[in-house]
């Protein structure tokens, strides 16, 4: 990356905008108002003319895309449209579209509303259609009082009074008309029975006629929605491209007039400072010169230590998706190893370790192809290929494990072998002892590997005695794991591991090993302590580190466990002994079986995806990383991007 | 050995009956191993994933780096299940 610092007058903002933005290669650094030596007197430029026009308008394109449910990262382009063409129909067209979606929205909200009330009006209506009486008859009285409601025992009111009582048990509709002076005895004998009021409604004709009315109003009303509905479903579905190509380009309009805020000015001149990639400089120097016509300054600043380099990875195609990896975590500063290569081998390694399976590898293998067309953006794209990588590792691994869906495949393991004796199979059974080696084995040459990087991190950033230190210290660090291995060499005989034990002791019972190893070991203790004293109770992590990583052991043979359960219970269990005789039973048995073989595999494959990702990923992040990786580089973002709906 | 082997007998065991006792001790072993450290796991989880969910509710952005806390204590479990394989095989 290049650090350029651009000047000119100010009226010439425009064109250079123009131009950073067409060429999409301008990282600008934000100018603050810091007092930063140099920049007295400077100020914040203003937007230029028209921006609050245009944000106005992307608004109001946003509204209308979020009212349609038009999400612009889930279209796919069919053709870009010229912007010229853009411009001039969006001044007719978006308030067109506006005004007829305001229209329909507002019926379609009115319409619900009444809805409401008809509903509301059919539930008051409800409890009256017991007493085939005119609604009208309920009212209008200035003597008589008139109640209506629920009761929930046998109720006696005095005479004179016409009563009526629904039949029934628990609850029991009540009508009753009375004198008003006759009032408080009524209540009384009412309240006596639990009664709850229910407002008569203001109708008039047969409660169930009314009804019968509303329920057709409300028929009518959903049909009106409907079509309205359809409607604006229609209206979606021609406007939409044209939607998403109007908020592109009013988003570009408002990322340039916007831009100024970014730049410093000062009287008439204008000064921006931003990255761009060293190949890239020379053509850009010309592109502004002539967008110009040479009227700007154009130089390239030397780039600091502590400067904010923004970063853009720069991997083979291979290695691409992992980068995914990499931001999950943290992005590389410019000045630091990127480690994206190695983890787009090494990832795929890990999880074909833990998920070995040709079955498994297969199935994943196509689900990543299958969910390809399916899955939008960069960064699914990114994970669909990093998953893509690691089925094909585990089909790999499967191959050398001879491992498919848990049964044995015709040929010998290469591997340790992670067949258990589930369902009485036979065979030698798992060499767990051998397995575990292999792991730690890993675990020690990655963890090597991590410190290695760490030297190299170190001698190229630090200088003067803090980086002798520092270089040292990370050799400690390898010192002291090699060490401990040659004092445990020397002592316990190990499979898969030197043995040493065979040396003739010098001092002490301590053979050569023992005592190479020592003396490696208090050397590496001293590298470590020399940087940083506090660094001693780190000294566990040798161990706790290496042995994490027979997690690639144990999570595999977990799901070899589930896989050979699955396959006894479904097989050994219920299809075999069922088909040696058929019976009607026995059929049902053999579906059942089938069932349980299809969702314990299902299962099983998302099991391992999930153990055998996170648990590589974790390896790497936990393990690896925190040997040499320090991370929170910015990204690399220059001004623009990338059109999809439209084109100049 | 010859002693031990008639002193055993004595008591009323065979040498049958204490080899199965002990495959059936280390069985347990194993067990209690698995128990202890899936119990530790999960609860260590149950914390780090109440808290995960509150912090992608939050912000969606850090989904994937809060999974992976998540599963960090799944350490304790495998350890756990190490120390049952070697136990048994």
């Amino acid at each position: 990356m290049s650090r350029l610092l651009i000047v000119a007058s100010r009226d010439q903002l425009d064109p250079v905008i123009r131009e950073l933005y067409h060429s999409h290669l301008f990282h600008i650094e934000d100018f603050i108002v810091d007092g930063r030596e140099g920049y007295d007197g400077f100020s914040i430029g203003k937007p230029l003319p028209g921006a609050s026009e245009v944000s106005t308008d992307l608004v109001k394109v946003r509204t209308i895309e979020n009212a349609f449910l038009i999400r612009p990262s889930e279209i796919e382009p069919t053709g870009k449209r010229p912007t010229a063409e853009l411009r001039s129909t969006i001044e007719q067209e978006l308030p067109a579209i506006e005004h007829e979606l305001g229209e329909l929205t507002g019926r379609r909200s009115r319409l619900e509303v009444a809805l409401k009330e008809y509903d509301q009006k059919i539930t008051e209506l409800l409890p009256f259609t017991e007493i085939p009486m005119d609604m009208e008859m309920y009212r209008g009285y200035a003597g008589l009082t008139v109640l209506a409601g629920y009761v929930s025992k046998e109720v006696n009111i005095p005479e004179p009074a016409e009563v009526y009582i629904s039949a029934g048990k628990a609850r029991r509709l009540i009508v009753a008309v009375f004198k008003n002076d006759r009032r408080s005895d009524v209540d009384r004998v009412l309240l006596e029975a639990n009664f709850q009021a229910v407002s008569i409604p203001v109708e008039s004709g047969v409660p169930r006629a009314r009804i019968d009315a509303y329920k057709e109003q409300v028929a009518q009303a959903k049909a009106e929605i409907d079509q309205i509905n359809r409607r604006l479903d229609e209206i979606r579905d021609r406007h939409r491209e044209f939607l998403v190509a109007c908020e592109e380009i009013l988003k570009a309009d408002i990322e340039r007039a916007e831009a100024p805020l970014r730049f410093a000015t000062i009287g008439q001149a204008f000064v921006a400072e931003g990255w761009v990639p060293k190949d890239r400089v020379a053509s850009l120097k010309d592109a502004l010169n002539g967008a110009t016509g040479g009227r700007i300054f154009v130089t390239e600043l030397t780039v600091g230590e502590h400067d904010p380099v923004p970063v853009e990875y720069d991997n083979p195609p291979f290695a691409r998706p992992s980068q995914l990896l990499m931001d999950t975590y943290s992005r590389p500063k410019y000045t630091e190893l990127d480690p994206t290569i190695m983890v787009s081998i090494v990832f795929p390694i890990f999880f074909g370790l833990i998920l070995g399976d040709v079955g498994y590898g297969a199935m994943l293998l196509v689900l990543c192809l299958g969910l390809r067309k399916f899955i939008k953006g960069e960064e699914g794209q990114q994970l669909i290929a990093v998953l893509r990588n690691a089925s094909i590792s585990s089909i790999f691994f499967g191959v050398l494990y001879s491992e498919f869906l848990g049964f044995p495949l015709p040929w010998t393991y290469i591997l340790p072998s992670r067949h258990l004796n589930i369902g009485g199979g036979g065979g030698h059974g798992p060499n767990i002892p051998g397995l575990m080696m292999m792991a730690i084995w890993i675990g020690i040459v990655h963890i090597t590997l991590g410190r290695v990087l760490g030297i190299v991190n170190h001698a190229q950033h630090d200088h003067g005695a803090h980086r002798t230190k520092a270089v040292l210290a990370n050799a400690g660090w390898i010192l002291m794991i090699w060490g401990i291995l040659l004092l445990i060499w020397s002592m316990i005989p190990m499979p898969y591991m030197p043995d040493l034990t065979g040396l003739p002791p010098v001092v002490m019972g301590l053979n050569v090993s023992a005592l190479i190893g020592i003396a490696v070991l208090v050397v590496g203790l001293i590298f470590i302590a020399r940087e940083s004293a506090l660094e001693i109770v780190e000294l566990p992590t040798i161990f706790s580190h290496s042995l994490s990583y027979s997690r690639l052991v144990a999570v595999g043979l977990s799901s070899v466990a589930i896989a050979m359960v699955v396959n006894y219970i479904a097989i050994g269990m219920l299809i075999e002994p069922q088909l040696e005789n058929i019976s009607l039973i026995g059929v049902l048995f053999i579906i059942m079986g089938v069932l349980v073989f299809l969702i314990g595999h299902v299962m099983n494959t998302l099991l391992g995806i999930i153990g055998g990702s996170l648990h590589s990923v974790r390896l790497h992040y936990v393990e690896f990383f925190t040997k040499f990786y320090k991370g929170g580089g910015i990204k690399y973002s220059p001004f623009g991007f990338k059109r999809r709906f439209t084109e100049d | 050995m010859v002693d031990v082997v008639s002193n055993v007998t004595a008591v009323g065991m065979s040498v049958e009956a204490i080899t199965a006792s002990q495959i059936g001790m280390k069985a347990i072993a194993a067990a209690i191993a698995i128990t202890g450290t899936a119990f530790a796991a999960a609860w260590a989880e149950m914390a780090i994933g109440s808290a995960a969910v509150g912090a992608t509710a939050e912000n969606k952005d850090i989904f994937g780096l809060v999974l992976l806390l998540t599963v960090i204590p799944e350490t304790i479990v495998i350890f756990g299940l190490v120390v049952a394989l070697l136990l048994i095989f």
